[in-house]
């Protein structure tokens, strides 16, 4: 396996990349994971649900929240006994008490879930893989106070954590998101530093540094596409980590604004008004909530199970 | 067993403090010269008064020095734990309690010398 | 063997951590662009109570000043007075009356967790690859998955409100609780603040019930997530002891497979699993602060997340100490407990 790293290492460009897929035992080791497969049949129904939902039923001019909200409001809206009327035929999930069907909402809240978990993974795999990189590749003092840093940012619990910044910046979705990349960078940072350790104890990044190459090069050409399976482990495992304190943070009132479709806010709807009249406001949400993680973590699972063993030693 | 030093002249006490002074009287000498500078170049550049200036920086300095206390306390405490979760769980990062503390030191010293430093700063120009 | 000095010498880490915590909180007031008098009034505030809080504060002394009265006071527990929250009242007082709320809370979804995930944990590793393990394994990864924001809500929704098992929200039933001082029958409540504890100790046997009652759907949804963490971390670490060389010794010399499970397995396993409980605390808590939103329960994580949705700082501020305080006893303790199973450790 050692060596199979340090053929592909000095393949380019775009054809050694397809070499990598095709002859990758990581990609074949995953396939015949029964679990993984599950998951990835389930994290791919979401997205199909959230895009669709993006597309046909948000239009494809971009809509703010405000305007899709519009377009879910069922013509019960003058009727206030039908506004909240269980599931049926025709509103599957029911409508949520104020004659909006739940079923597009719900639709609706995978496609926002998506993108603020993709922005928040990676937005933080951005920064994690940046400095993860600097501390593996200067190492003594850069190394040591931004490893330690990231140490202490990862003692503490993500959501405390979350909700410590959110009382420093505000609320808001956007200061939710800010919030979640600073508790999720760290966890980053590690994986590729120890990633990018381990590739530079290769002798051939010392060869291709004594042919002359200059510390930029090395870095994109040789450590950074080594240190891409573990990260994109890392982040299938974290976006669904990603996803639940997002949606913590709109269940609390941190997040996502009052009235929006996301799961978080939706599920906070449920509890607080829900809860001994209308148990589809909250249970739908939830479960299309639980159902994308669950997804995430399947795939993570299986991935990390299918990693090159040098590598997984990384990932907690 | 007991790792208390003894007090003997130039015995392992007097080698202990040097040790230790040393890690934190650097770092805390460079924050100290740092803030000093900073307020000076921050009064001349910015048209803000003294008061601000000394409270944004000695915050500053308060922000790197309860961190670095609170990460260095941190270590001392979870350090068995986590150096042990780690030989156990497979999440091999040559994490050691010994490095933590003393970059938490570094960090921790910076900070408190920054503190002095705009206190010394800010009371002689206070007047 | 965790000596008496041991002890004593991680108890005087409490110092620093909360002088660190203490020194971040009140940077973080001062750093912010913010007017701190205005931080802390809120919001809402009207220009008087602004004015009377920067009287109060000091605001106009030098900073270091501000930072040295800081630390004193905080070192009394003198926490400064909630202005939006519960105006008039203490944050010290608030958060005494707060705290074992969420302490007994952690401790019994804890219990639960630790209960039903290490048994769980041992049947997956000793029959690894069966049925049973894949189905735990499966168990545990939807275990997780599951927010506790969503399993909270079903619960109440199938056993209070369709089945009316238990109640719904709150820690005892209303003819227990007459006011916010817990006045009990008339006696004030002087003891613990854990109310299961408190009711037995003043033999209202009843009113036990009824807190029990009231304890079993939020510990148990505490519990069913973590639970799922200490059965995964149980079994791979069940794994590692087997496949290692003495058990294998053992079961050459002729010893019952159960036997060696149970005399080198269990004890060894269980090592890293409690370290990682400590670590996991943390994560606890966090959860807490949801269930108790869910469920309606005063502790400190509801007290956290109210003041800040109306901006009450010096609530905010003595909820984070208080939660730094927590997380480093636990860790204490659990730091104690693990050098006493571990002999390999010399304190």
């Amino acid at each position: 396996m050692s060596t199979h790293t340090h053929a592909n290492g000095r393949k380019r460009g775009i054809r050694g990349l397809l070499a990598r897929i095709r002859d990758s035992q990581f990609l074949s080791e995953l396939a015949s994971n029964r679990l993984a497969i599950v998951g990835l049949l389930i994290i791919a129904t979401i997205a199909g649900l959230a895009i669709y939902a993006r597309v046909f039923i948000g239009g494809l001019p971009p809509l703010t929240d405000g305007q899709y909200e519009a377009i879910t409001l069922s013509n019960l809206s003058g009727n206030s006994d039908m506004a909240e009327a269980p599931p049926s035929l025709r509103y599957p999930f029911g409508l949520d008490g104020q004659a909006r069907s739940i079923f597009p909402r719900v639709m609706y809240g995978a496609w926002l879930a998506l993108k603020w978990g993709t922005v928040t993974v990676g937005a933080s795999t951005v920064l994690g893989v940046g400095l993860g990189i600097l501390a593996a590749y200067y190492g003594d003092i850069v190394d040591n106070v931004i490893m330690r840093t990231m140490d202490v940012l990862l003692a503490f619990p993500s959501l405390l954590l979350a909700l410590a910044l959110v009382a420093i910046f505000g609320t808001g979705l956007q200061n939710a998101v800010i919030a979640l990349v600073l508790v999720y960078t760290p966890r980053f940072a590690r994986v590729v530093r120890g990633a990018a350790l381990k590739v530079m104890e290769d002798e051939y990044i010392d060869a291709t540094v004594a042919l002359g190459a200059t510390d930029f090069r090395v870095l994109v050409r040789h450590v950074i596409p080594n240190c891409l399976a573990p990260v994109t482990v890392q982040s299938t495992l974290n976006f669904g980590l990603a996803i639940i304190d997002l949606a913590a943070l709109s269940f609390l009132g941190f997040g996502a604004e009052a009235g929006t479709p996301s799961w978080g806010w939706m599920l906070s709807n449920g509890v607080e008004y829900g809860l001994h009249s209308a148990w589809w406001w909250a249970f739908f949400p939830g479960l299309f909530l639980a159902l994308t993680v669950l997804g995430f973590n399947l795939l993570g699972d299986g991935m990390r199970d299918a990693l090159d063993p040098r590598m997984r030693d990384a990932i907690d | 067993m007991d790792r208390t030093p003894r007090l003997r002249s130039n015995g392992p006490l007097w080698s202990w403090i040097r040790d230790r002074v040393r890690l934190v009287g650097s770092a805390a000498l460079g924050g100290g010269v740092l803030a000093v500078l900073g307020v000076v170049v921050l009064l001349l550049v910015t048209p803000s008064g003294l008061a601000v200036v000394s409270t944004q920086a000695f915050s500053l300095g308060a922000l790197c020095f309860g961190f670095g206390l609170l990460g260095w306390s941190g270590s001392v405490l979870a350090g068995s734990s986590v150096e042990n979760a780690q030989r156990y769980l497979d999440t091999g990062t040559n994490w050691s309690e010994d490095d933590s503390r003393r970059a938490m030191a570094r960090i921790g010293g910076f900070g408190f010398g920054g503190m002095v430093g705009v206190i010394a700063v800010s009371s002689i120009l206070w007047v | 063997m965790a000596s008496k000095w041991f002890v004593v010498k991680r108890l005087l880490l409490l110092v620093p951590v909360l002088l660190g915590v203490a020194t971040l909180v009140f940077a973080v007031l001062h750093i912010s662009p913010g007017d701190p008098a205005r931080v802390m009034a809120g919001q809402r505030a009207s220009q008087e109570q602004v004015e009377m809080v920067r009287q109060e504060i000091g605001l106009s002394d030098p900073i270091w000043v501000q930072y040295g009265r800081f630390l004193a006071d905080t070192a009394q527990l003198k926490l400064g007075e909630s202005y939006v929250l519960r105006p008039n009242q203490s944050v010290a007082s608030i958060l005494k009356n707060s705290i074992p709320t969420t302490i007994e809370l952690a401790v019994y979804g804890q219990l639960i967790g630790i209960l039903l995930g290490l048994p769980l944990g041992v049947i997956s590793a000793i029959k690894q690859d069966s049925i049973t393990d894949h189905i735990t394994r499966i168990g545990a990864l939807t275990g997780i998955s599951v927010p506790i924001f969503w399993s909270g809500p079903i619960v109440i929704i199938l056993f209070s409100v369709t089945l009316g098992i238990f109640p719904t929200n709150g820690r005892i039933a209303q003819q227990y609780f007459l006011s916010d001082t817990w006045l009990f029958f008339g006696h004030e409540l002087p003891r613990t603040g854990l109310i299961t504890l408190d009711t037995l100790l003043l033999a209202r046997y009843d009113a036990f019930v009824s807190a029990v009652r009231h304890l079993v759907l939020p510990a148990s949804v505490i519990g069913f997530y973590s639970m799922a963490l200490i059965s995964r971390m149980m079994r791979s670490s069940m794994l590692e002891v087997v496949r290692q060389d003495y058990i294998r010794t053992a079961r050459a010399k002729g010893q019952g497979e159960r036997i060696t499970f149970l005399k080198h397995g269990l004890k060894n396993a269980f090592i890293p699993v409690i370290t990682v409980i400590g670590i996991q605390f943390g994560t606890l808590l966090g959860g807490a602060v949801l269930t108790e939103t869910v469920f309606g329960i005063e502790g400190i994580g509801m007290i956290l997340v109210d003041a800040i949705d109306v901006g009450d700082y010096p609530v905010v501020q003595g909820t984070v100490l208080v939660f730094a305080l927590l997380f480093t006893l636990v860790n204490l303790g659990v730091d104690i407990t693990y050098s006493y199973l571990d002999p390999r450790i010399q304190q």
